[in-house]
């Protein structure tokens, strides 16, 4: 109840944004962004929250999802809308082959291990130089304004695709957590032992995981790549950029909740620009700086997330309606 | 009729010889005691039996069906689970949801909650069915965990040390479940510290010294049985010159 109203008003207020900012302006990006951010913590979080397996190689799934539509489109003339399904099918196998060394390891050594397979999917891009112009970087093509064609005069529409793409990845992980699956994820994050031995077969139910997880990551990749028109190797398989930011919003709103990453998002993103608008002209580093002591100050104040400060309005409200 | 057969499984870890040619069967119904000094090997056997070990050597044959090389949840979904000796609850999920993920063995989440509810009922913990599992005692997390056992409806139910820290109430109360389980055709094998429990409940004992099967016959028979006596009070003679 308390999490269905929460969420209906926080769409209702993100539906809104896109109307109030100005549609050829530098925020309304900033919101198409940050809303795409939001569903890729969201798809992290089906492993990350659910499953406590904390991933620091989204990146790699984001950028084949990027590339995948975006050589399509340059080669063959393929729409990004069916180039976002080929990505997300070559996220799912990455992910599972990902997953099938990757599993069995726990903690800090997931992270690891995970986080190498980021970077070296960053090399591979910048070495074949044939498929993904190298270093160079690829740009999407710009032709008329056509939705089939995934091309819009204005950055309103992308706004509203990455606001659809979020309630629906938030849906997935929403249905996931209820489900049998999510029950499973849980009792295998808490005493993996023990889930195997009531009847939970742990290596198919976190392969699983990581599969969705991975498809819809690449194709957010993709919308990434529409919105952004021009990427290379570093920024969509960037660790700090992607792969670290992404975890760092799920953790900084709330680990394994579906409000969470949605809140980080709101957080993080918007506050990066706004220290860089403001102290980046002044000396270099100090908008970073700043950021990483407001990260490490909300942290301290919130080790569970955004999300707490939510639960304990949440609770001061219920007893002073139920004295 | 015989539901478990265990034929000469062997284990080592480095230089301990955890498990040691042991052989025994189960017939359908029966309450199995499985005694021995600390470090016998008993969770190791559980541990076996229900596949998260792998014997070097044995098979298991559960209900006809080789168990060679199968995981724990192909074990579950066949009919044999264990509890843990120091319990593994889910800490953070409910009770409920403890008891419910067992029940996803047969069941779609509303089915494996009816059967939850119902195993909860059983060990008498109905009440605190909403609770945080870590929250609770350590006597009401063992039943915990009795119930989410149960919920995976096993043939077989192996119960590692359920009753310690129970006190004599409590421990009649379970006496008495695995009474009526028995009853509803469920076999089972029971790991107990507490002696006088274990003569009182089980039809038949296994006793296991240094991994190897010392005895194997009614509480009485083992009683009685001098190897049984010197394993767990050592020599007479060494015990006379004291």
């Amino acid at each position: 109840m308390k999490g269905r109203i929460a969420l209906g008003i926080l769409i209702a207020a993100m539906a809104l944004m896109p109307l109030l900012l100005d549609p050829r302006g530098y925020w309304i990006r900033v919101l198409a962004i940050t809303l795409l951010f939001a569903a890729m913590a969201q798809a992290w979080n089906i492993v990350g929250g659910l499953a406590n397996q904390i991933s620091l190689g989204h990146a790699a799934f984001f950028g084949i999802g990027a590339y995948t539509s975006t050589v399509l489109l340059l080669k063959f003339g393929i729409s990004p809308w069916l180039g976002m399904f080929a990505g997300g099918v070559l996220g799912g196998l990455a992910a599972f082959i990902i997953a099938i060394p990757t599993m069995r390891l726990q903690g800090h050594y997931f992270a690891l291990a995970t986080l190498a397979f980021g970077e070296v999917m960053r090399v591979i891009a910048n070495v074949w130089t044939s498929l993904t112009g190298g270093p160079g970087g690829l740009s999407v093509p710009f032709t008329a304004p056509d939705f089939f064609a995934f091309s819009f005069k204005l950055l309103r529409p992308h706004a509203y695709i990455a606001l659809a793409a979020l309630v629906i990845v938030t849906a997935i992980f929403e249905g996931i957590r209820r489900s049998a699956m999510g029950y499973r994820l849980r009792a295998i994050r808490q005493n993996p032992a023990a889930a195997e031995v009531i009847g939970v077969d742990t290596t198919r139910v976190k392969l699983q995981a990581a599969v969705i997880s991975g498809a819809l990551t690449a194709m957010l990749g993709t919308l990434y790549a529409q919105v952004a028109v021009f990427f290379d190797p570093d920024t969509v398989f960037g660790i700090a950029g992607i792969s670290i930011r992404i975890a760092l919003i799920a953790i900084l709103g709330g680990v394994g909740t579906a409000a969470g990453p949605i809140l980080g998002a709101f957080f993080i993103i918007p506050l990066e620009e706004i220290m860089n608008d403001l102290l980046s002209s002044r000396a270099a580093g100090l908008s970073q700086l700043a950021f990483g002591v407001i990260l490490i100050a909300v942290i301290l104040w919130r080790p569970r997330g955004f999300i707490t400060v939510f639960d304990q309005l949440w609770a001061r409200w219920s007893r002073m309606r139920s004295p | 009729m015989t539901v478990l057969d265990v034929r000469a499984i062997s284990r080592r870890f480095g230089g301990l010889q955890a498990l040691s040619e042991v052989t025994f069967s189960v017939a359908r119904g029966e309450i199995v005691g499985v005694i021995g000094p600390n470090g016998a090997g008993k969770t190791t056997l559980f541990s076996t039996l229900v596949g998260l070990i792998r014997p070097d050597s044995g098979s298991v044959t559960l209900d006809g069906k080789d168990l060679a090389g199968l995981k724990p949840h192909r074990v579950a979904s066949l009919g044999m689970t264990k509890t843990f000796q120091n319990v593994a609850l889910f800490a953070e999920s409910t009770v409920l949801d403890n008891v419910l993920t067992a029940g996803l063995l047969h069941h779609g989440v509303s089915g494996a909650r009816d059967e939850a509810v119902r195993c909860l009922e059983r060990v008498g913990l109905k009440d605190v069915a909403q609770k945080r599992a870590g929250e609770l005692s350590f006597p009401e997390r063992a039943r915990v965990e009795l119930a989410r056992a149960l919920c995976t409806a096993p043939k077989v139910l192996l119960l590692d040390e359920v009753m310690a820290a129970l006190n004599p109430a409590e421990m009649s109360e379970i006496m008495l479940l695995i009474r009526f389980l028995r009853d509803d055709g469920v076999t089972l094998l029971v790991v107990e510290h507490h002696m006088r429990a274990i003569m009182n409940i089980c039809d038949r004992i296994l006793v296991l010294n240094f991994g190897r099967l010392l005895a194997d016959g009614t509480p009485e028979q083992v009683a009685r049985d001098p190897r049984v006596i010197e394993a767990y009070l050592g020599h007479p003679k060494e015990g006379a010159r004291r």
